[in-house]
């Protein structure tokens, strides 16, 4: 399947390209567009106004996903806590790591190319994933 | 001088419900946005402050109403000047607060330090997300939590 976003991908598209390889469509194929009239028809487009998988009642589009895709994993919507954060900060969620996600996917988008972003962003969140079933299997923060 | 670029939320919503109108004054004063008139809110532009402008468009949408964004150049250096300085006021009197409370907070017991520490640390992050102008008090702020760090630091030590 063809997906489609915004150029410039930081956190919240990151974290969703992450999700649909992972959990929905391991064989999807990723465009970026400037403005949502570009989207091609074949295309399911996310994290852009006007669409379903984007930001809706003060949730961001990774949220969006978990609704979509009734992705009810307690981890998953760990991470979409930080993701959230990472994205809006409003305070709804405590998500102490979250700038740090900010920061390094803001700074990832300045000197690498969108795919490359993709790429080398899942291998972050493949890790955060396996600390975060930890953190829950323990209750407590793994070594 | 021609002024910097400014993105500007128009804006329409209902009435009632009141809850999206409560939920989009709340974003807007987490964002520092600044409200030209009734309905019409601005922000220097950037990609960030765009965005989230269109998320806040697509929201008052979603809720009835009515909402378009527009990227906009003051058109007089002076104008630009009085929202710049009313802007700074803002967060310059947020600031303050902060300078104030590590004060107060640096006479107490340690534990209590400690924990204004982190509470004073989060809010200096969360004004300076949305001071677009910074003001002197901010160096001050800043300096104030430095402080409230070394004496925490000291009575660790």
């Amino acid at each position: 399947m063809r997906w489609a976003t915004r150029s410039g991908p930081h956190v919240d598209r990151t974290a969703c390209a992450w999700l649909i390889r992972r959990f929905i469509d391991p064989e999807s194929e990723f465009l970026f567009v400037d403005d949502p009239d570009e989207v091609p028809a074949d295309a399911t487009a996310f994290d852009m106004r006007g669409v379903e998988l984007s930001h809706h009642g003060g949730e961001c589009s990774f949220e969006a996903f978990l609704h979509r895709y009734e992705l009810d994993d307690p981890v998953m919507w760990a991470i979409a806590r930080i993701v959230h954060e990472a994205d809006l900060d409003d305070g709804r969620y405590d998500a102490p790591e979250a700038p740090g996600f900010d920061v390094l996917l803001r700074g990832l988008s300045m000197v690498r190319g969108d795919d490359e972003v993709l790429e080398l962003s899942a291998p972050l969140y493949d890790g955060l994933y396996e600390y975060l079933k930890r953190a829950t299997l323990l209750g407590r923060e793994p070594a | 001088m021609p002024g910097g670029e400014w993105v500007l939320l128009a804006y329409r919503l209902p009435r009632e419900p009141s809850t999206p109108r409560i939920a989009l004054w709340r974003r807007l004063r987490q964002l520092g946005a600044a409200q030209l008139l009734d309905g019409l809110i601005g922000l220097p532009a950037d990609s960030r402050t765009r965005e989230q402008f269109e998320w806040l468009a697509d929201e008052v949408l979603e809720a009835g109403g009515e909402a378009t964004i527009w990227v906009a150049r003051p058109g007089s250096a002076g104008q630009e000047r009085a929202l710049a300085s009313r802007m700074q006021a803002a967060v310059a009197a947020d600031y303050r607060e902060v300078v104030e409370q590590a004060g107060a907070a640096r006479s107490g017991p340690t534990g209590q330090r400690k924990r204004a520490l982190g509470r004073l640390r989060r809010e200096l992050r969360r004004i300076r997300r949305r001071d677009y102008f910074p003001p002197p008090e901010l160096e001050r702020a800043v300096a104030a939590v430095e402080a409230l760090a070394e004496s925490v630091g000291r009575a660790a030590a």
